[in-house]
C-alpha cells in the first residue's frame, strides 16, 4: 500500500482511510509471529505424513493393545515368581505388614459393601459377613484369593485382579484372614439358586 | 455533483437494553456459577431440591453466561459499533426491539426448563427443540437486521470489526442449526439426528466453534473498534488484520475433534485435530498482537484509565488462553489434561478473562457515551478491576493445580506398571478438595467485582438522560474515491482467491487420496505455496488493490468467508455421515436398549449425569486399567444423544453394567455416601419416588426406528409388556438385595439402563465395505 496522505516522518505511515475516526498503520508482519505459523504448518505436514500418509507412526490401537500386552507379561512373570498357598497365606495374615497394608486396601475399597467392621450385610451393607466362619464361596485362604480375584458377578462382587493388582489383592486376603484362625470350623453356604 | 447533507441518528436505544441484559444475566448466569462450583465441596447445597441439584444447574450456569452475559454484550457492542463504522442507523427499529425482547424471552424459557431436567443431554446445546427454533429466528432477525444495515450504509469500506461480525453471524447459523438437527418426540423431548461417534464429532464441531464465534470473534470485532477508540491510537497493522483473520476463520473449524483426543473416533480425525489446533495458535495471536501493540504509546492510560485497564488484560488472557489451548490440543498433554480441572481453568481463563474483562470495558467506555453522563466512579471501577483479576488467578490457578494433581493421581501406576496406584476415583477427589474451594472464593471475588459495575452503573444512569448518537453524512456522494466494487467474476477470478482454492485443493488432495493422487496432491501443494508466493512477490499491489475492492463488496466478503469456515466441517463431517455405519463397529455392536432402558436412558439425560460421568475409555494405559477394555465405535453407535461425556468429576461409566448388584446403585443413587463415604455427588432420592412416565415410549421407539435404530415393529401392547416384565425383575432382585422399591419408580429404569452399559455383541466382519478408518 503506498500512503496517499503525507505523514511526519516520525510517525509510521497510516492507511489513508479512517473509520469513524478508527485509524490503522499498516506495519509489517512480526517474523517471528509469521515463522511460527510457518513452523506449524511444517509440523501438520510432518505429523499427517507421519501417522496417517506412510502410516510409520502407530495408530491409537496398535499402541494401548502392546502397552496392555506388556502389563500382561508383566503380571505373569510376577504370578510365575510368587509362591502362594494357603499356608503362606495364613503365615501373612499374621505378619502386622501385611495385615496393615490389607486394611488400607480394605476399608477404601471392600468397605463399600462389606464395612469397615467387615460384617457386611449385618452391618447395614451390601457383602457378605466376612467375620463369621460362614462362607458363600469358600472360606480356605486361596479360595478367598481367588473370589476376590476373579469376583462372583451373579452375586455382585466385582473381579477385583485387573484394578488392584496381585499384590494388594494378597495384602487384603491376609487382612481378612488376620480376624479368622487357622484351622477353625468353617460351613460353605449353598449356591444363591438354592437360596 | 450535489451532496445533500442529512443527519443519521443512531439506534443507541437497543444497545443500552442489551448492555444492561449483559450486565443482569451476567449476575444471575455467575451467581449460578458460585453455586455449583460450592456443591462439589458441600453437596448439601442443592438443598434437597432437584432443580438446585448441580447437574440440573451447570446446563444453566453454562449456557447463561454463553449465551445471555456474551451474547447481549455481543449484540450491543456490534450494534453500536456497526452503526458508526458504516455510517447508518439500523435498517429497522422493529427487529431491534424484536431482537432484544425475543432474546431476553429466549433466556427466560431456558431458565425455566434446564433447572427442571427438560434438556437434549449436549454440551451448550441442551435447550430444548422448540427453543432452538426460537433462537434460530432471533438469530435470523440478527442478520436481516445487520446485513441489511450494511445494504443501506454511507461508508462504502468494510472495517476489520465488520469482517469478524460477518464472520459471526454466518458461521453461528450454520453451526447451530445443523448440531440441533433432531426429531422431536413430545413439546419438550427430541433425538438428536446424529448418533454416536456421528454425534460427537458433530456436537465438539459446534462446541469448540461457539467458543471460536460467539465468544471469540464477536469480541474481536468489538475489541477492533472500541480497544482504538479508547486509546487514541491508531490500529498497529491493517496487514496484520487481513492475514490474521483469513487464517483465523479458515483454520478453526478444523480444530473441533481436539474435544475428541484418545477416544475410539478414527484416528485421522484426532491427527486433523491436533495439528489444525498447533496451526491456531498465531492466528490467534495476531489478534492478540494487534489489540496489545495498538495500546503502544497509550501505557501512560493504563494508569489512570480502568477501560485500558480492562482491555489490556483482557487481550492478554486471551493470548494466553489461545496459547494453553493448542497446549492443551496435543495428544500426550490431553492424555493428562482432558476431563480434569485444567480444561475448567482454560475455559475459565477465557471467560473470566478475555469475555468478561472486554465486556467490563466496554461498558464502562459505553456508559458515559450512551446517558451522557460522566461513570459515577472511576475508583469503583479500577476496584472492579484489581477483585476481578485476583479473582480469576484464584480461580484458574487453583484449576490448574487441581487438574494437574487429578490427572497425575488418576493416571499414576505402580508395581512396574501393571496396576494403579490409587484405584479409588474418591482418593483423587478428595486430594483436590482444597483446591476447589478456593476457586469459590475467586470466583466469588470476581461475581463481586462485577456487582461493584452493577452498582456504578446503577448510580451513573440513575437520572441521567439517554443520549442518541448522530452524525452527518452526505446522501449523494458516490462514496469517498473508494474503489469499484467486484463483478461476479473478480470474487473469483483473482490470485488470492484461486491460489488459496487450489492449495487447499492440493493439500486435501495429499490427504485423502490414494498413491498416486496422494503425491500429485503433495507436489501440487508445494507448487502452488511457491508460485502463489513469487506472484506475490512481484504483484504485491494487484493483490491489495483486490482486497480493497472486496472490501467495498459486502455480498462477496461474505460468501467468501463462509467458503472459508465451510471447508473444514464438510471434510470432516460428510464422511462420518454418509458412510455405511454397519462398518464402522470395530468388531463390536451395541444392543438396542430395551422400552425400559431407553427411558433409563432419558432419565440419565434428564439428570445431567453426562456432566460429571464419562461414557469414553480412551485408548490409554490408565483408562484400561481403571475401567476396562478400551471403548470402540460400534459401542455407542445407536445412542441419541451421545453420552461420551467431556469431564470426570466422577468415575467413568461405559463399562459399569454389572460391576454392581442393583441394590448398589438404588442405594447409591438414594445416597451416595451410604456407599463410597466422602463422596460429593449429590443425592438423587426423588428418583426413588417419582412413578416413570411411559406415555410417550411408543413414541420415542418409533423416533428411534426412524433413525435407524433396529427395534421390531412393536405394538404399544408389546412394548408395555417389555416395561412391565423387567420392572418386575429387577424390583424382585432389588427386593431380595432388602430393598423394597415399586417396580413402576424411576429408579428401577434408571438401574436398567446403568446395567446394561458396555454390553455389546461381537461383529463378524463383512466384506469390503468402506470404513471410517481408511
Amino acid at each position: 500500500m503506498n500512503p496517499n496522505t503525507p505523514t511526519p516522518p516520525t510517525e509510521d505511515p497510516l492507511r489513508p482511510h479512517s473509520y469513524d475516526g478508527i485509524q490503522e498503520y499498516d506495519k509489517r508482519l512480526p517474523n517471528w509471529w509469521l515463522f511460527t505459523f510457518y513452523a506449524t504448518i511444517v509440523f501438520w505436514v510432518g505429523y499427517w505424513g507421519y501417522y496417517e500418509w506412510l502410516h510409520v507412526g502407530p495408530s491409537n490401537h496398535q499402541q494401548i493393545n502392546k502397552a496392555m500386552a506388556a502389563i500382561e507379561a508383566e503380571k505373569l512373570a510376577a504370578t510365575a515368581s510368587t509362591k502362594l498357598d494357603n499356608a503362606s497365606l495364613w503365615e501373612m495374615s499374621r505378619n502386622p505388614v501385611f495385615v496393615d497394608a490389607g486394611k488400607v486396601t480394605f476399608n477404601s475399597i471392600c468397605a463399600t459393601c462389606h464395612k469397615e467392621s467387615m460384617r457386611g450385610v449385618a452391618d447395614g451393607g451390601i457383602g457378605a459377613n466376612l467375620t463369621t466362619q460362614t462362607w458363600i464361596h469358600g472360606g480356605n485362604p486361596m479360595d478367598i484369593y481367588a473370589t476376590v480375584t476373579n469376583g462372583v458377578l451373579v452375586k455382585g462382587m466385582p473381579a477385583w485382579g485387573p484394578v488392584l493388582g496381585q499384590k494388594r489383592i494378597i495384602e487384603a486376603v491376609a487382612y481378612v484372614l488376620s480376624h479368622h484362625h487357622e484351622g477353625e470350623p468353617m460351613t460353605v453356604q449353598s449356591t444363591p439358586a438354592a437360596k | 455533483m450535489s451532496a445533500q447533507k442529512t443527519t443519521v441518528e443512531f439506534n443507541d436505544k437497543v444497545v443500552r437494553q442489551f448492555l444492561l441484559a449483559s450486565v443482569i444475566w451476567g449476575a444471575v448466569g455467575m451467581l449460578v456459577g458460585v453455586l455449583i462450583a460450592a456443591q462439589l465441596n458441600f453437596w448439601q447445597l442443592n438443598f434437597g431440591t432437584s432443580f438446585l441439584t448441580w447437574s440440573h444447574l451447570r446446563p444453566l450456569h453454562t449456557n447463561a453466561v454463553i449465551f445471555a452475559l456474551v451474547g447481549n454484550m455481543m449484540f450491543a457492542g456490534v450494534y453500536y459499533s456497526t452503526q458508526r463504522l458504516v455510517k447508518a442507523r439500523l435498517a429497522s427499529d422493529f427487529l431491534s426491539q424484536f431482537h432484544f425482547w425475543g432474546w431476553q424471552a429466549i433466556i427466560v424459557a431456558a431458565a425455566c426448563t434446564l433447572p427442571f431436567g427438560l434438556t437434549r443431554g449436549q454440551e451448550y446445546a441442551e435447550l430444548i427443540w422448540p427453543i432452538n427454533l426460537a433462537v434460530v429466528v432471533m438469530w435470523v432477525v440478527f442478520a436481516v437486521n445487520f446485513f441489511w444495515t450494511l445494504a443501506r450504509r454511507n461508508e462504502p469500506s468494510l472495517y476489520v470489526a465488520i469482517w469478524f461480525y460477518i464472520a459471526t453471524i454466518i458461521t453461528i447459523a450454520m453451526l447451530y442449526i445443523v448440531n440441533h438437527l433432531a426429531i422431536p418426540t413430545s413439546w419438550t423431548h427430541s433425538y438428536s439426528l446424529f448418533g454416536g461417534v456421528q454425534n460427537a464429532l458433530v456436537q465438539w464441531w459446534y462446541g469448540h466453534n461457539a467458543v471460536a464465534f460467539f465468544l471469540t470473534t464477536p469480541i474481536l470485532g468489538i475489541m477492533y473498534y472500541f480497544l482504538p477508540k479508547a486509546a487514541g491510537r491508531p490500529v498497529y497493522s491493517y496487514k496484520l488484520s487481513v492475514v490474521h483473520f483469513w487464517s483465523l476463520v479458515f483454520v478453526y473449524i478444523w480444530a473441533g475433534p481436539h474435544h475428541l483426543l484418545n477416544t475410539s473416533l478414527p484416528g485421522w480425525l484426532q491427527d486433523l485435530g491436533m495439528t489444525f489446533s498447533l496451526m491456531l495458535w498465531a492466528p490467534s495471536w495476531g489478534g492478540m498482537l494487534n489489540g496489545l501493540l495498538t495500546l503502544r504509546g497509550g501505557w501512560d492510560k493504563l494508569r489512570t484509565d480502568p477501560v485500558i485497564k480492562f482491555f489490556a488484560a483482557g487481550v492478554t488472557f486471551y493470548g494466553m488462553s489461545t496459547f494453553e489451548g493448542p497446549l492443551l490440543a496435543i495428544k500426550s498433554v490431553n492424555a493428562l489434561a482432558h476431563y480434569t480441572d485444567w480444561i475448567i481453568a482454560h475455559v475459565h481463563g477465557g471467560t473470566l478473562g478475555w469475555n468478561g474483562f472486554m465486556a467490563a470495558g466496554m461498558i464502562y467506555w459505553l456508559i458515559p457515551r450512551l446517558w451522557n453522563k460522566p461513570l459515577h466512579s472511576t475508583g469503583l471501577a479500577n476496584l472492579h478491576f484489581w477483585i476481578g483479576l485476583v479473582g480469576i488467578l484464584l480461580y484458574v490457578g487453583a484449576m490448574w493445580a487441581s487438574g494437574i494433581t487429578q490427572g497425575l493421581m488418576l493416571n499414576a501406576t505402580t508395581e512396574h506398571g501393571t496396576v494403579l496406584t490409587y484405584p479409588n476415583f474418591l482418593d483423587t477427589v478428595n486430594a483436590i478438595r482444597p483446591l476447589m474451594l478456593m476457586r469459590v472464593i475467586g470466583g466469588t471475588l470476581y461475581l463481586a467485582g462485577w456487582f461493584l459495575m452493577a452498582y456504578n452503573l446503577w448510580m451513573s444512569i440513575r437520572g441521567a438522560q439517554p443520549v442518541n448518537g448522530t452524525i452527518e453524512v452526505f446522501k449523494d456522494e458516490p462514496g469517498h474515491a473508494a474503489p469499484g466494487g467486484l463483478s461476479v467474476a473478480g470474487w473469483v477470478m483473482n490470485p488470492p482467491v484461486l491460489f488459496s482454492v487450489l492449495g487447499v485443493g492440493f493439500a486435501c488432495a495429499w490427504m485423502f487420496g490414494g498413491h498416486f493422487v496422494s503425491i500429485a496432491g503433495l507436489v501440487g501443494t508445494m507448487f502452488c505455496a511457491v508460485v502463489a508466493f513469487t506472484h506475490f512477490e512481484a504483484r504485491r499491489n494487484a493483490w491489495g488493490d483486490w482486497y480493497d475492492r472486496l472490501l467495498v463488496s459486502a455480498v462477496p466478503f461474505t460468501v467468501l468467508t463462509f467458503v472459508a469456515v465451510v471447508a473444514g466441517g464438510l471434510i470432516q463431517i460428510i464422511p462420518t455421515v454418509v458412510i455405511h455405519r454397519a462398518a464402522n463397529v470395530e468388531d463390536r455392536r451395541q444392543i438396542p436398549y430395551t422400552p425400559l432402558e431407553l427411558e433409563g436412558r432419558d432419565l440419565y439425560v434428564r439428570e445431567g449425569c453426562y456432566l460429571c460421568h464419562s461414557q469414553m475409555i480412551r485408548t490409554l494405559v490408565p483408562d484400561v486399567l481403571r475401567y476396562g477394555d478400551y471403548s470402540r465405535l460400534g459401542e455407542s453407535i445407536y445412542d441419541h444423544p451421545f453420552q461420551w461425556g467431556s469431564k470426570r468429576n466422577g468415575p467413568d461409566l461405559a463399562r459399569v453394567g454389572g460391576k454392581y448388584p442393583n441394590v448398589w446403585h438404588l442405594r447409591h443413587m438414594e445416597n451416595p455416601r451410604s456407599i463410597s463415604t466422602g463422596s460429593n455427588m449429590p443425592s438423587f432420592p426423588w428418583l426413588l419416588s417419582n412413578a416413570l412416565d411411559v406415555s410417550t415410549l411408543p413414541r420415542k421407539i418409533a423416533v428411534q426406528r426412524q433413525l435407524g435404530v433396529p427395534y421390531p415393529q412393536w405394538t404399544d401392547a408389546e412394548i408395555a409388556a417389555s416395561v412391565d416384565a423387567q420392572q418386575k425383575a429387577i424390583a424382585k432382585d432389588l427386593r431380595d438385595g432388602g430393598a423394597y422399591v415399586a417396580p413402576d419408580r424411576e429408579i428401577v429404569a434408571l438401574i436398567a439402563y446403568l446395567q446394561q452399559l458396555g454390553h455389546y455383541e461381537k461383529v463378524v466382519p463383512t466384506g469390503n465395505a468402506p470404513t471410517l478408518a481408511d
